[in-house]
């Protein structure tokens, strides 16, 4: 499925920036940028394009490319550990659960429409606030726990949506022949799953993540921007966040970070649809 | 398995997928590991907060909590906000709150659909044509783009450059219905651009795969007009796959709604949302959450009947499941 000779163009793109996202995000560390934390006392509120800043600075004379590389390593990691580890828990619980059938599933499938239940925001807000809670409301949160707080709200949140996929996609292959004939040839169950099972469900929710990956980055987004995802403008939530207080005088703080995001998130879901448009055109042929 | 016990099962599920979210719920504010009643009164004395531990049964364990908590909420009793010394009641909010969030998603839906179903029409009236492709890029792009982006570069040009809309409040019907329209505008803008994409790619399809069927073939060889055959013979039946599809976006316009909400401050259930997280008052939460939870999941069950009683293939096809 992923012969990429007819990729077109959009295609590319998109993974050219996803690309150089996840090369910002790895070694944007080591680019020959100060700290995001600088204050240029001397340039605040500098316009796009200007010399020495490339993006510009914002009101508190922070720069924003280096802004934009530090929020880059927040918002991708966040984005990519909790797509990881919803798909890793939610594909084991739903494959089991459909391959198991019975009790199990019964259990499983209630489990996922518990999550379903509560929209995702709602969801994700209420345990990212109970679970940063601190004895005394003037003592911050530490910004790391912030982020594995936000980190284990998003994969809970993200494991009953991938989990009913699997489940589903599971469901549809576990009663095809060469399961039946693996089975009476003696496979254990275990060896079926991954021989047999795994390799068909993956393409699927390989698709999917690459469309939760954009789910979550905005999912962070809007968290940041009720107030309860990463503080001091460290994601692109925090930058736009921040940004909205000088909404009248330098809009770019604002329109940066937005631009980038939404680049990201058209990326992301335009190589999950190219995804899953190659698998659909491959199930047809089967 | 008969029809009348196929729903009695459905609505059992129904409650059970409730009572889990609603224990879950107030298991998760008895797990921080913070005493919950200094929380709701960061400023009252120790024996004002042994008072509120026996009032709403913090001292009575877990599941003895969640007792308590869903008696009241079954009777209307949805808590208090103690942040201002326990006068205003969480259900009194709600009561305000809830018709200014329910006529946001009203009004997100109808203009929608409205945009979305003519623009449906016409990219699969013309499937694959230049018309049809601009379309199709420019939806992927706004189905892509957050609401809340929307709203802010809304605010910025609109609101702030150009001073045309009011960009934060609300007004009710009585302070005139232009007023009321003024402030609406800007978050039903911004909370429809993903809905309008995902309703026109959804009805695109749906009316491409209708286009195929012998019945259409059919009404051509009749020589009836194409206007006639897309609105009568294809819309009506992709249009509850649409409609379908409108009401289960419901969880997702509730989330964003909250985000729109507080950007905008209407105030809504969103925005209640936003300030009991804000002022740490965890029951209004918890009673929020659980109003949300209820409001969605009966939705949701009310359209898969529904759409039971108006195309009869979705429910057998269900009944097969």
């Amino acid at each position: 499925m992923f012969n990429n000779s007819k990729f077109t163009k959009p295609t590319w793109l998109s993974i050219s920036w996803l690309g150089l996202m996840l090369f910002l995000a790895v070694f944007g560390s080591l680019l020959p940028f100060k700290s995001w934390k600088f204050v240029y006392e001397d340039d605040l509120g500098v316009v796009p394009f200007s010399p020495g800043h490339i993006l510009g600075t914002d009101n508190n004379g922070y720069d924003l490319l280096a802004s934009l590389i530090a929020g880059t390593r927040m918002s991708i990691f966040i984005a990519v550990t909790a797509v990881s580890l919803g798909g890793l828990i939610g594909s084991a619980l739903g494959i089991t659960a459909a391959f198991v059938r019975g009790k199990v599933d019964t259990v499983m499938s209630t489990l996922f429409n518990v999550g379903l239940a509560v929209p995702n925001l709602v969801l994700a807000l209420a345990l990212v606030s109970v679970l940063a809670t601190n004895v005394d409301i003037n003592q911050s949160v530490p910004t790391w726990r912030r982020v594995m707080v936000l980190i284990v709200s998003l994969t809970i949140v993200l494991i009953p949506i991938l989990g009913r996929i699997a489940r589903g996609a599971t469901l549809s292959w576990s009663g095809r022949d060469f399961v039946t004939a693996a089975r009476s040839m003696g496979m254990r169950d275990r060896q079926i799953i991954m021989k047999h099972i795994v390799p068909n469900v993956l393409p699927a929710l390989i698709a999917v993540a690459f469309l939760a990956v954009g789910v979550v980055i905005i999912a962070e987004a809007s968290l940041s921007i009720l107030g309860v995802g990463i503080p001091d403008g460290a994601s692109w939530g925090g930058m736009i966040a921040r940004g909205r207080n000088d909404l009248e005088y330098s809009p770019h703080v604002l329109y940066i970070p937005v631009i980038f995001l939404a680049i990201t998130v058209i990326s992301t879901n335009q190589i999950g649809e190219v995804l899953r448009s190659k698998l659909d055109s491959r199930e047809a042929k089967v | 398995m008969s029809k009348f016990n196929f729903w009695l099962q459905r609505a059992a599920q129904v409650i059970i997928v409730l009572l889990i979210v609603t224990f879950g719920a107030s298991l998760l504010l008895r797990l921080i590991p913070v005493d919950l009643a200094t929380i709701l009164i960061p400023n009252g004395s120790e024996s004002e907060r042994e008072i509120l531990r026996n009032e709403i049964g913090l001292n009575k364990g877990p599941i003895g909590y969640y007792l308590q908590w869903l008696g009241d909420f079954v009777q209307g009793d949805l808590g208090k906000i103690y942040f201002s010394g326990g006068t205003e009641t969480v259900s009194d909010h709600l009561a305000k709150a809830m018709p200014r969030s329910l006529l946001l998603m009203a009004y997100t839906q109808v203009f929608a659909l409205s945009v979305a179903i003519p623009l449906g029409v016409i990219s699969a009236y013309r499937a694959g044509r230049r018309t049809d492709r601009i379309i199709s890029n420019i939806l992927f792009v706004m189905a892509s783009i957050p609401g809340f982006a929307i709203a802010l570069i809304l605010i910025i040009v609109v609101g702030v450059k150009l001073a045309w809309l009011p960009t934060l409040g609300y007004a009710t019907y009585s302070e005139g219905i232009w007023e009321h329209f003024k402030h609406m505008l800007m978050p039903v803008l911004s909370l429809s651009f993903g809905l309008i994409a995902t309703y026109t790619r959804l009805l695109r399809a749906d009316m491409i795969a209708s286009l195929r069927e012998d019945y259409v073939t059919m009404a051509m060889s009749k020589g009836l007009s194409d206007r006639r055959i897309l609105w009568k013979h294809v819309f009506r039946p992709s249009s509850i796959t649409l409609f379908t599809s409108a009401a289960l976006s419901m969880g997702g316009l509730i989330g964003g709604a909250i985000v729109i909400e507080s950007i905008f401050a209407t105030y809504g259930v969103g925005f209640e949302i936003f300030a009991a997280i804000a002022g740490r008052q965890y029951i209004s939460l918890q009673s929020c959450v659980a109003v949300i939870s209820l409001f969605y999941v009966f939705f949701n069950l009310v359209v898969d009947i529904g759409s039971g009683f108006v195309d009869p293939r979705t429910r057998d096809r269900r009944a097969n499941v």
